[in-house]
């Protein structure tokens, strides 16, 4: 690799096969979106998550759904049947020429195909291969089947959200299926580890990822409070679980949108100071002023028990009440306080500071569309080898001929009969 | 090579705070790397969080905390670290760090966006140290843009990107996340920007800056629902536990007997539907022709939601989870801190949990790595480094400095 290449990505080089779901689609993604050369290996009649919607006019159409155009950008897709033994023994030969196997089978399956690691690496020792599956290969629950709820719920983060002032509120799970996602950026280091220690060796290796136990090491303080004080935090609505109540946090504004201030007093002098200067010159302030509240930022973490903190507090959701949010937000942020506006995630788009200074989004062309489609935008800027959409989704076997054919040398009377015969 | 530590060797200077850049660092510390945390004399807010525990015992309360070392949180983030405590505005203390910034290859900060240009750390400053270094910036809105200013933490990040929007019930307001979720998964997205650049620079040699904002994290985690506003111009919002896409029900937390017990279960298609039915034992409003579709449950899932969790209240939660999971369907207790901790099998036989010795804390439960790789597998080697530990011994080790000029740096509270 030479810096001429540079642009193409650092993972440039890197072949990938993916027999990922919606489960590992992301570790797939991330990877192809930084360079390497991903392979979607599907079952002829496509991944589930091409049956995922939404779709472009809202048509259900395993080519059209959106779900799946966002996971499988910069991936090359070819179909194959691995239960048949001509789709075994393809999956063989684009074994052998592979740097890794991305896979979200089943806890035996490949193995039981004699398509597992073992068998696969005796033909190519180099070969990287992560598994990255709900609870792992081994253990009681090994065999368990999951959601996105679910893994959420098992796994931590769900205990922590919800609500403490709705009575029989359940707790919540946050939407978009994070705890896939939280699986997938696992299962992309541990791939890229092992990536390093074959520059290393010469050696590849066998990684098992459980998206369980990357749930499990995203809660924050949920873990270490159970284990170092012995208690369990409590979920309180917009805001940290935590071990005591605390101060709302989430705040209604006048527009009826939502403005979040950490600890939902201020924290120092400064900040303190510099509201009250804000609020009196909206002739707002009510009775802050008084002297006993001038130290109340240092009686913040007392949280409800407190009454003077809890009067702030009461004085704040009147004052944001009467305001729209975005001046709340920039407010607050000029007396020095960490306050953010509640935003839907399209908004991001019309927010100057990501959309044009930062050039956040990006563009794809969709010749079914005839236009160019703006998808979300990456998640780090590389000075030197910069992420990149390099093509949309595949559709349903777009690369069948191209890599059958093109790369294992197969004809294209072959390829037709393969397809006849429910191979590919 | 077998079982060696793959990073072995690789130095990260570490100046990250809270959460964020600290679980990026710990995964490479796992795998073997030296992270050594550059941090002030006087100790960070996030040193001295709660909850804490001395000598294997809990304090209660923070009037007990006596010392900068006995935070849990901290000593779950920062394990297999090492720690420095240096005044970088003395001239020799700034001159020691930019020497051993030469002999390092990943620097890494959370500061707010101007915090390394004003210490005169910008990358071209760090370049000139060290071509080869890689650098990682790791701010709330990026290190550039008309809002590099903006104070984020990781609440902040989640309004912002739209994470905070997407939780909690649609006609309440947003539940959000109850803990720094984008800290996290920031931390991640810069785990994986390291293992990358690091693999460049393999290749190549080169060393490049990498700019990070969380809350561009948060947005692409979220990516599904921009693409469908850009194509579709639909808008997307928080839909309690339900799935809209592909449409499922019963998909929820469903009351279990106990105080706040839950269970999430998910039901896709009619198979799996005949399976709870069964589980069940077919009770008969199960047999309600509303429900007989998979639309029909859609449609009529304030129903079937209140059927359902009238049938798991009397149950225990565990026993539900092993009943259900018996007939093929998702299903799992809603499980906290404790449940984790104590009443996991899974995570107790693939060692989830481990230990170190920590001097003050004692020995200590953190956190495991959720990958297993068993050529290069990591290790739990220390606790999190008391203040300033070994700020000695990397002056001495890394730079050479002769115990004479250490104890005059010490003594003149450089260090």
């Amino acid at each position: 690799m030479t810096s001429d290449t540079a642009n193409l990505g650092p993972l440039v080089g890197l072949r990938v096969l993916e027999l990922a779901d919606e489960k590992g689609h992301y570790c797939g993604k991330l990877l192809a979106d930084m360079g390497a050369d991903v392979i979607k290996i599907e079952p002829p009649a496509g991944d589930a998550a091409r049956r995922v919607g939404p779709f472009v006019h809202d048509a259900p159409h395993p080519d059209r759904s959106l779900f799946f155009w966002h996971y499988n950008t910069s991936k090359r897709g070819v179909t194959l049947n691995l239960e048949t033994p001509e789709g075994r023994d393809l999956f063989r030969r684009l074994a052998r020429g592979a740097d890794m196997v991305l896979e979200t089978l089943a806890p035996g399956y490949l193995p039981g195909l004699r398509l597992g690691y073992r068998e696969l690496s005796a033909e190519n020792p180099g070969l990287i291969m992560t598994s990255l599956t709900p609870f792992g290969q081994t253990g009681p629950y090994r065999d368990f089947v999951t959601s996105d709820l679910v893994s959420l719920a098992m796994g931590g983060p769900m205990a922590s959200c919800g609500y403490d002032d709705i009575a029989g509120a359940p707790p919540i799970r946050g939407e978009g299926h994070q705890a896939y996602q939280t699986g997938s950026h696992y299962a992309f280091v541990g791939a890229l580890v092992a990536l390093y220690w074959r520059d290393l060796t010469g050696q590849g290796q066998y990684i098992d990822a459980s998206i369980h136990e990357a749930c499990s090491c995203t809660t924050e303080g949920a873990f270490p409070s159970w284990v170092y004080s012995g208690r369990v935090v409590i979920r309180q609505t917009g805001r940290h679980a935590s071990m005591d109540p605390s101060q709302p946090w989430q705040f209604l504004c006048k527009d009826g949108r939502y403005v979040n201030l950490i600890g939902g007093v201020p924290r120092d002098q400064r900040q303190w100071q510099a509201l009250l200067r804000w609020m009196d010159s909206k002739g707002m302030a009510e009775d802050l002023m008084d002297e006993k509240y001038q130290e109340v930022f240092r009686r913040r973490t007392l949280g409800r028990q407190d009454p003077l903190s809890h009067h702030v507090n009461e004085v704040l959701t009147r004052f944001f009440g009467n305001l729209p949010a975005e001046e709340v937000y920039h407010g607050a942020q000029a007396c020095f306080m960490p306050m953010g506006i509640v935003r839907s995630p399209e908004e991001t788009l019309d927010d100057p500071h990501f959309a044009e200074d930062r050039a956040f989004f990006s563009q794809l062309e969709h010749e079914e569309l005839g236009r160019a489609v703006t998808y979300p935008g990456r998640p780090y800027i590389f000075q030197k080898t910069p992420w990149q959409l390099r093509r949309r989704a595949p559709r349903l076997g777009e690369h069948n001929e191209e890599v059958y054919c093109g790369e294992l040398g197969l004809s294209k009377e072959r390829l037709t009969l393969l397809a006849e015969c429910g191979v590919i | 090579m077998a079982g060696g530590q793959v990073f072995s060797g690789l130095r990260i200077i570490d100046f990250s705070w809270w959460v964020a850049g600290p679980h990026a660092t710990r995964i490479l510390a796992d795998f073997g790397a030296e992270v050594i945390k550059i941090e002030t004399k006087t100790p960070h807010v996030y040193r001295m969080n709660g909850p804490w525990r001395k000598h294997g015992i809990a304090l209660a309360n923070q009037s007990q905390v006596d010392s900068p070392n006995l935070s849990g949180t901290f000593n779950n983030q920062n394990r297999n670290k090492l720690g420095m405590a240096l005044d970088v505005k003395d001239p020799r203390g700034m001159a020691h760090l930019r020497s051993l910034i030469a002999l390092s290859d990943v620097v890494i900060e959370n500061f707010s966006s101007r915090v390394m240009e004003s210490w005169g750390l910008g990358y071209d400053q760090l370049r000139a140290l060290n071509p080869a270094i890689i650098y990682v910036s790791l701010a709330g809105m990026g290190h550039w843009g008309r809002d590099r200013d903006i104070q984020t933490m990781g609440p902040i990040v989640q309004a912002l990107s739209g994470l905070t929007w997407m939780s909690g019930f649609p006609d309440l307001p947003p539940a959000g996340w109850g803990y720094s979720y984008m800290d996290h998964l920031g931390g991640y997205a810069a785990a994986t920007a390291i293992v990358s650049a690091l693999y460049y620079r393999e290749q190549t040699g080169q060393g490049q800056w990498v700019d990070i904002s969380q809350t561009e994290v948060g947005n692409t985690l979220l990516g599904a629902e921009v693409l469908e506003y850009t194509v579709t111009g639909n808008t997307r919002t928080r839909n309690g536990n339900r799935l809209e896409h592909p449409a499922a029900a019963p998909h929820g937390a469903y009351r279990c007997a106990g105080d706040d017990r839950w269970i999430a279960i998910s039901v896709f298609n009619d198979q799996e539907w005949q399976a709870l039915c069964e589980a069940m034992g077919q009770p008969e409003w199960t047999r309600d022709p509303r429900f007989a579709t998979p639309s029909g449950r859609v449609a009529h899932q304030d129903d079937l939601d209140r059927f359902l969790e009238g049938w798991t209240c009397s149950q225990e939660d565990y026993a539900l989870m092993e009943l259900l999971q018996g007939h093929g369907i998702a299903a799992g207790v809603v499980q906290n801190g404790v449940d984790r901790f104590l009443r996991d099998p899974q995570l107790k036989e693939r060692g989830m949990f481990v230990t170190v010795e920590h001097p003050e804390m004692g020995t200590s439960p953190v956190e495991a790595v959720p990958i297993r790789l068993p050529e290069a597998p990591a290790t739990y080697r220390r606790g999190a480094p008391l203040l300033g530990e070994h700020s000695a011994e990397v002056l001495s080790r890394v730079l050479g400095l002769t115990p004479e000029e250490i104890g005059m740096l010490a003594q003149d509270g450089v260090i």
